[in-house]
């Protein structure tokens, strides 16, 4: 038996890998695909049911026949999904996710690594206060009702119409935690890269642009990674703010806002319903699986001292 | 490292210039609402709908106002329509509106659902039409709008529901219903004899959805039952529970809802689609289930000699379940409503009415529409049942609370005792009640 | 508001003013040195953070902190008046009489004392799992992580449907196989929070486990190396490598699954619906707000949440941090 299961595993003698180490390598295996599918088990559902027809989801629904696809009827698999492209044309709103995810993910590395890099080598008047403040309002949370917020952006600033893509941008763009996680991890960067810079003339932006960000690539990543995830999976702010695109006119909405809106279509299908929730997480998945090496090292270097 | 910044500049840039080119190309340049369009002289009318502008329902409403707009030309009166769909979660179409409300810049008339009347007008949210809509149409209408003895809202569209059957279930176990018509509806006893055959032939009798209990759904369904058995909710003002929502005639409703779960005919535990494999009986649920029964369950539903609809059981009196939205003026700043009245009895007309219903498969609102609904057909068994039993939902400014406390009662019916379940809930309502004074 | 906000803003910037200030003249004390041209580069460079964190993130709270003491009812967003501590009064009458809100403080409690030590307990597990450089827990890793990415709706549906009361529920037909009797899990009050916590942590966790990994991921090998030569085994490895490595990960992550958990809404608004036995304090906040629009007493809660959670957050700052 334990021969057998040496004889699977790939390349074991030549690695060296003796027969007790794996055994425990492929006890690891098996107890990390049972937990990995304790935890995947919505994504084994979202994907068997894009397969069915109304009539076979409703006959799987609530026993185990959820979990597999209706291998019986494939062709209702490339229905669902040609629907989901064609006539709810979601590719459209994908590319606006993408564009406010892109201009906030820009907005935001910018605004609060600056913040950050100040916060972390500078000294100026005013800083404790500063310093105070972010504790404070990371630490505490308050439960702000999201209408003076709406107020703020309608009436103060006045971003209606079109102009409201502002108002999904903007606020997107400012974070107290990401300022939080920017100073940490600058001030773990050794001061000595900056001030051989310094003798060399440059100035201040240009040692943060030149040498400081280049050395944050792991840093970057992660609020990139997380900017992105906010704003993909974002539906209630945008469809509160954005007007609804009249008929013929590209639409405002990102997707998950015009996604809320299709599920509330009479006549759409639960195999639709989650072939496009299938369809609007590759994405995030895709960032995640190439990102996550940096998001580890990332909030490493930062150390999260609270 | 130098590309990651450039990258990032050049991005920011793009973005920006990208989504403020597709902005423009959006923006509506339809003017201020209820004012005058300096360009074109017309008095601009705004409306807020809210369903999605795709759907058939908003394909109907954007007919009809095209043809207003066509009609009205002359008149120098031009509307101007926003679609808001209501969908799941918090950022539907109430908090547009009310969002709307907030700023200020609330149109000229609304959509709302009935259930809403007492508080929206109550806050002057919503003007009153009671002089500006002829007596003759007001007469026409199933149902009105109304709060205090004045006239808020005209409905867009009627529903009803009823208790869907599995006729291949019934006639495979010999159950007969056929006299059981809304003429002639049947009674509790009755009920629950058909419901007592179906659990004797091992088939799930009914489901009450009794576990719709996080949204309106079990109250819109189930409140007709307190009702048919002679019970109340709230006083006539709508400003006292005691007495009414905990009264002996309300807690023999809930009773008869709790013994057909304690007799196992329904339960908590039937998933909301049993129904449509086959598996449970009878289905309580309102008119937009017969779309769904006609095109989505081929393979249990093949034709509609596969499944009927039947009335709501009676008890001391018939009752059932209505209600929809509705067309209301708001009360926002501008003083002159003619233009808006205008539109407002252009949608409410019984050539509107009629198009409208024709497209969404719903009851049309107004009697003067022609119905050709075959007899004994589901369509007929709602508009006659509306019209001889329909009982709309109590009328009171604290109605998110009412709804509230009925789920947390219907929810705990099955465990708790109904007396002290409606004393409990008579009293956090009426507790509303006098918050709202 | 444009008035009011201008007012907010001219009393910021005297506060701020006057922090400063205070930090150039204590300067000398303090043995600091400012320069003119790095403050103003400083402020320069602060400026588009400072300008968005005070219109989108201290504008709102403060708007949020003021309706707690006037009578905003939704539907009358015009007229709004002043009266005091009407709605602290009421909350408390509300606590004291047993009402809802007792309910929501009590289930918010039990689900913040569950949660926090399970959801921390299953993302430092997981993070041993995968902290290993073969292949596969790559892909574990990614695996854990599902469920931090897809819509709560979607996962909420489904725990419904594994909770569901029928004989036929995935979990009662699977503890049927065990002999015990079907329970309706999300209607009985004895195990309707537990499954909400069981399922928010196992939500949560994914994140939770990056963390724990980026912290171990700081501690040096050769202290491994070190216990290893000392003969240490595998759990005298963790308690004297591992565990006071992680130490100051865990105070951020106690400190910002707590806060978290205190704010839990859209779980037992999906899974059970306005309910005595699962609301909490947030649900009740937004209940009062948005469904009875009472904005101004749901704003009165919020306020009183956010003392008792800030002063619970500070003190756990204060006793877990590092002496340094």
């Amino acid at each position: 038996m334990v021969n057998k299961l040496y004889e699977y595993l790939p390349n074991a003698e030549r690695k060296g890998i003796s027969p007790k180490k794996a055994i425990g390598r492929i006890v690891y295996i098996v107890i990390g695909v049972i937990l990995s599918l304790l935890f995947l088990f919505p994504i084994v559902y979202m994907l068997a049911t894009s397969t069915k027809s109304e009539s076979a989801y409703a006959a799987s629904a609530g026993s185990i026949a959820m979990f597999f696809p209706d291998f019986a009827d494939l062709g209702e698999a490339a229905k669902n999904y040609g629907n989901v492209f064609a006539n709810y044309g979601i590719w459209r709103y994908a590319i606006n996710s993408f564009l406010y995810a892109a201009a906030v993910i820009a907005s935001n590395i910018l605004v609060n690594g600056l913040a950050g890099y100040v916060m972390a080598k500078l000294n100026f008047p005013g800083k404790r206060f500063l310093s105070f403040m972010i504790i404070f309002l990371i630490v505490v949370p308050v439960e702000t009702s999201i209408i003076p917020l709406y107020s703020i952006v309608k009436i103060m600033l006045g971003l209606k119409n079109t102009a409201s893509v502002l108002g999904v941008i903007l606020p997107a763009t400012i974070s107290i935690f990401n300022i939080f996680l920017f100073t940490q991890f600058f001030e773990n960067i050794p001061q000595g890269y900056e001030e051989a810079a310094r003798i060399d003339g440059a100035n201040t932006l240009v040692v943060f642009f030149k040498i400081i960000l280049p050395l944050s690539k792991s840093i970057v990543a992660t609020v990139a990674v997380f900017c992105f995830i906010g704003v993909w999976n974002d539906y209630l702010w945008p469809s509160m703010i954005l007007p609804y695109a009249q008929e013929g006119q590209w639409p405002l909405y990102p997707i998950q806002s015009a996604l809320t809106t299709i599920q509330s279509i009479q006549g759409i299908t639960t195999g639709e319903i989650m072939a496009s929730l299938i369809v609007t997480s590759i994405p995030i998945f895709i960032i995640y699986v190439l990102a996550q090496k940096y998001i580890v090292q990332g909030f490493g270097t930062a150390g999260l001292k609270m | 490292m130098k590309k990651l910044v450039n990258f990032l500049l050049v991005l920011t840039l793009a973005c920006v210039t990208t989504l403020s080119v597709v902005a423009c190309g959006g923006s509506a340049t339809d003017g201020e609402s209820g004012e005058v369009d300096p360009a074109t002289g017309n008095t601009i009318v705004k409306i807020l709908f809210h369903v999605d502008e795709k759907s058939t329902e908003g394909q109907a409403y954007k007919k009809r106002i095209e043809a207003f707009n066509a009609a009205y030309k002359d008149k120098n009166i031009k509307a101007s329509a926003t679609y808001k769909a209501r969908s799941a979660g918090a950022a539907g179409y109430e908090t547009e509106l009310l969002n709307n409300q907030v700023s200020g810049t609330l149109a000229d008339i609304i959509t709302f659902d009935a259930p809403n009347t007492a508080s929206y007008a109550n806050s002057e949210l919503l003007y009153d039409i009671t002089s500006l809509v002829p007596k003759d149409v007001q007469d026409d209408f199933f149902s009105l709008n109304t709060y205090g003895g004045k006239l808020y809202g005209l409905p867009i569209q009627e529903s009803s529901a009823g208790f869907y059957y599995n006729k291949k279930i019934f006639r495979e176990h010999g159950i007969d219903v056929s006299s059981y018509t809304v003429e002639n509806p049947w009674t509790f006893a009755q009920f629950k004899d058909v419901c007592k055959q179906l659990k004797d032939s091992g088939v799930t009798a009914v489901d009450m959805r009794i576990d719709a209990t996080k949204d309106e759904t079990a109250t819109y369904l189930l409140y007709p039952f307190i009702y048919a058995a002679g019970g109340e909710f709230t006083s006539a003002d709508g400003y006292t529970a005691t007495g009414y929502f905990n009264s002996s005639k309300t807690a023999d409703g809930f009773n008869f809802i709790k013994s057909l779960i304690e007799e196992g005919y329904t339960s908590y535990a039937i998933g909301a689609t049993d129904f449509f494999d086959g598996s449970v009986g009878m289905y309580l649920s309102s008119g937009w289930t017969i779309p769904d029964l006609d095109h989505k369950y081929k393979a249990v539903f093949a034709s509609r000699d596969d499944w009927g609809l039947l009335p709501y059981p009676k008890s001391e009196v018939a009752a059932s379940a209505t209600g929809s939205w509705s067309f209301g003026i708001t009360n926002n700043h501008h003083t002159d409503k003619t233009a808006a009245k205008e539109l407002l009895l252009w949608l409410a007309s019984t050539e509107s009415s009629e198009a409208i219903t024709t497209a969404t498969g719903m009851i049309p609102a107004r009697k003067s529409v022609n119905t050709d609904y075959e007899q004994g057909s589901p369509e007929y068994t709602l508009l006659k049942q509306l019209e001889t039993s329909g009982r709309e939902r109590p009328v009171t400014v604290a109605y998110p609370t009412f709804s509230t406390c009925f789920n947390q009662v219907v929810s705990a019916l099955g465990s708790g005792d109904v007396t002290s379940l409606l004393n409990t809930q008579a009293n956090t309502l009426q507790n509303e009640m006098n918050r709202l004074k | 508001m444009t008035v009011s906000a201008l007012i907010i803003a001219a009393v910021f910037v005297v506060v701020f003013a006057l922090f400063a200030f205070y930090d150039v003249v204590t300067s000398r004390r303090r043995k600091v040195k400012y320069r003119i041209w790095t403050a103003m580069t400083a402020y320069l460079m602060l400026l588009p953070a400072i300008v968005l964190a005070f219109l989108f993130v201290l504008l709102p709270i403060l708007y949020s902190l003021g309706y707690a003491f006037t009578d905003y009812y939704l539907l009358k967003p015009n007229n709004i008046s002043y009266i005091g501590f009407e709605n602290f009064k009421q909350v408390f009458q509300e606590i004291a009489g047993r009402g809802t809100l007792y309910h929501a403080l009590i289930n918010t409690t039990e689900f913040v004392v569950g949660v926090v030590p399970l959801q921390i307990g299953l993302a430092l597990a997981l993070a041993l799992f995968v902290n290993k450089t073969y292949k596969s827990a790559k892909v574990f890793k990614v695996c854990f992580f599902a469920p931090v990415v897809i819509s709560l709706s979607v996962t909420s549906f489904l725990w419904l449907q594994i909770l569901s009361p029928s004989e036929k529920g995935l979990l009662n037909s699977l503890l049927g196989v065990l002999g015990v009797k079907p329970r309706d899990w999300l209607r009985d009050p004895a195990t309707a929070m537990p499954c909400i916590i069981v399922l928010s942590a196992w939500q949560g966790c994914g994140y939770q486990m990056l963390i724990v990994l980026s912290g171990l991921s700081n501690i040096q090998q050769n202290l491994y190396e070190a216990a290893s030569l000392d003969g240490a085994g595998a759990w005298h490895k963790f308690t004297a490598v591992t565990w006071p490595g992680l130490r100051s990960t865990f105070v951020y992550i106690i400190i910002t699954v707590f806060i978290g958990a205190c704010r839990i809404l859209t779980q037992p608004m999906l899974m059970t619906g306005y309910q005595d036995h699962t609301v909490t304090l947030s649900y009740y906040m937004y209940q009062q707000g948005y469904t009875y629009r009472w904005v101004g007493y749901s704003s009165a809660v919020a306020l009183l949440m956010t003392i008792v959670i800030g002063t619970i957050t500070l003190i756990q700052r204060r006793v877990f941090r590092e002496k340094d």
